[in-house]
């Protein structure tokens, strides 16, 4: 049986989009440069540049409707899967160019995993199925090593004690923010390299907030993050970097601590300190 | 509303505090006596000090300020045990001079030239607080070594063997009591200097080391 801490999913790690940017090599786990996106005519996101260290957690700050969904649905290509969404840019994971049009975006999303604001398990499946979906989609049929890899997300995103006996009941059964580990749990099966999270907290309670925060947390020392939230204080907890948005442009960029200790552009401070308008 | 709060606190603080430290050395000066006055000031002056802490950690459990609010609360915490210790330090001063008993016939010179000047370093220090100027901590820190070297001087001075008959320094009441005032005016500006940090720090976000 091979190990499930190998790669059991298909897909190349250099899914051969272009390695132009041969200094990122190593560098960056994710480098944006000069994205621009667009939802029809309307421009969403503009001139977009940031690089991601590995093994680091980034949260995306900014007023409703400033870009950050956008910025991170591009993240895994699943922006241009809204009607009349584009993007236009370059997207690096490690050294290779997501974007480039030889590059099937079903191997970005088994690379790039994505947590959204809601949980949202598989209504009619059961807590273990929720978490094998995508690898018996994926053509894994091995039973023994499904069990393995459903037992190691599960413990991975700290739902395992809770669920260890209740893994045939139905996912929705969970509490919310058991719900929302188990979509973390279903992300790990795959095991991505890297993992966005769009406001993954702001369904939940302190508790549940204060449990996925502690697993952000752990995961990075495995993953690279990337979490859009709206909530500065869970930006500064947990954050190694932060970037905030407004109007579709990144406005600052850095250390966490830097841009909530001393910003360096006025529009920053006055949007974390909250006297915006 | 609570950072308003603090800052009328702090200001209030800079007040009292300096001019304790005033009433202090004119005392030394003249040879009055304002050691109960003192005393209830600098009573004050920390009783502000905990009222400044405690409305910092209610602002900061509160509101989680960041920025430059965060900046400032944490700087007031600093500033207020600085001006704490200003009233400190200047009742230390009149409680030198009730416990030495007359000093009408002592040198006062060492002690009034660097008075002088430590006066203007809190004048300074405050003035850097309401304007938020980042560049005083600089001139704050080149008038503490003035202060400093008349300090070491003065100590160098009455430890050095003299001629029996030397009486430049006086008797034991006067060098003494110059000596410990002197060492509590070079702590006042050494916490002046801290004040101008601080000031910096609220105003460019960048942390001086220590000097």
């Amino acid at each position: 049986m091979a190990s499930s801490k190998e790669q059991v999913v298909d897909g190349p790690k250099d899914f051969g989009g272009s390695s132009d940017m041969a200094e990122l090599k190593h560098r960056y786990k994710v480098s944006i440069r000069g994205l621009d996106a667009w939802f029809g005519t309307k421009q969403a996101l503009k001139n977009v540049s940031y690089d991601v260290k590995e093994n680091s957690v980034t949260a995306i700050i900014g007023p409703s409707g400033c870009g950050k969904t956008t910025l991170i649905r591009c993240l895994n290509r699943m922006h241009e899967m809204t009607p009349g969404a584009t993007a236009k840019g370059q997207v690096f994971l490690d050294n290779s160019d997501m974007y480039d049009r030889k590059v099937d975006p079903v191997v970005i999303k088994r690379r790039i995993g994505m947590v959204f604001q809601k949980p949202n398990p598989f209504p009619t499946m059961t807590v273990y199925d929720n978490v094998a979906a995508g690898l018996k989609l994926n053509g894994i049929k091995d039973k023994n090593l499904v069990d393995e890899i459903v037992r190691e997300s599960l413990e991975g995103s700290a739902l395992w004690e809770e669920v260890k006996n209740e893994l045939d009941e139905p996912g929705i059964s969970l509490s919310g923010g058991q719900q929302q580990r188990l979509c973390i749990a279903r992300a790990l099966a795959m095991q991505p390299e890297v993992l966005l999270m769009d406001e993954p907290t702001s369904a939940l309670d302190p508790i549940a907030t204060s449990k996925i925060e502690e697993l952000i947390n752990e995961l990075k020392k495995d993953l690279t993050i990337i979490i859009v939230t709206h909530n500065m204080q869970q930006a500064a907890r947990i954050a190694d970097s932060t970037a905030f948005m407004y109007l579709g442009e990144l406005v600052e960029h850095g250390p966490t601590k830097q841009i909530f200790e001393n910003p360096q552009k006025e529009l920053t401070e006055r949007y974390i300190s909250g006297k915006f308008g | 509303m609570g950072i308003d709060r603090i800052r009328n606190i702090i200001m209030d603080m800079a007040k009292l505090s300096e001019h304790s430290v005033l009433t202090a050395i004119e005392s030394y000066e003249k040879g009055a006596t304002a050691k109960q006055t003192i005393f209830q000031w600098s009573e004050q002056l920390r009783v502000l000090q905990d009222e400044v802490s405690d409305l910092a950690i209610e602002l900061i459990a509160r509101y989680q300020p960041v920025a430059t609010d965060l900046r400032f609360i944490r700087s007031c915490m600093e500033i207020s045990y600085g001006f704490s210790r200003f009233g400190r330090y200047a009742y230390d001063i009149v409680d030198v001079l009730e416990t030495m008993g007359s000093i009408s016939d002592c040198d006062k010179s060492a002690v009034l030239e660097a008075a002088t000047t430590v006066r203007e370093m809190i004048r300074m220090s405050v003035h850097a607080l309401q304007s938020r100027d980042k560049d005083a901590a600089q001139k704050l820190y080149e008038m503490d070594d003035t202060i400093d070297t008349l300090y070491r001087k003065y100590l160098h001075e009455i430890i050095t063997p003299h001629p029996k008959d030397d009486r430049r320094l006086g008797d034991a009441r006067c060098y003494t009591s110059a000596l410990l005032i002197l060492r509590y005016l070079e702590r006042i500006s050494d916490h002046a200097c801290y004040i101008g940090d601080s000031v910096h720090y609220i105003a460019t976000g960048e942390s001086s080391p220590r000097r």
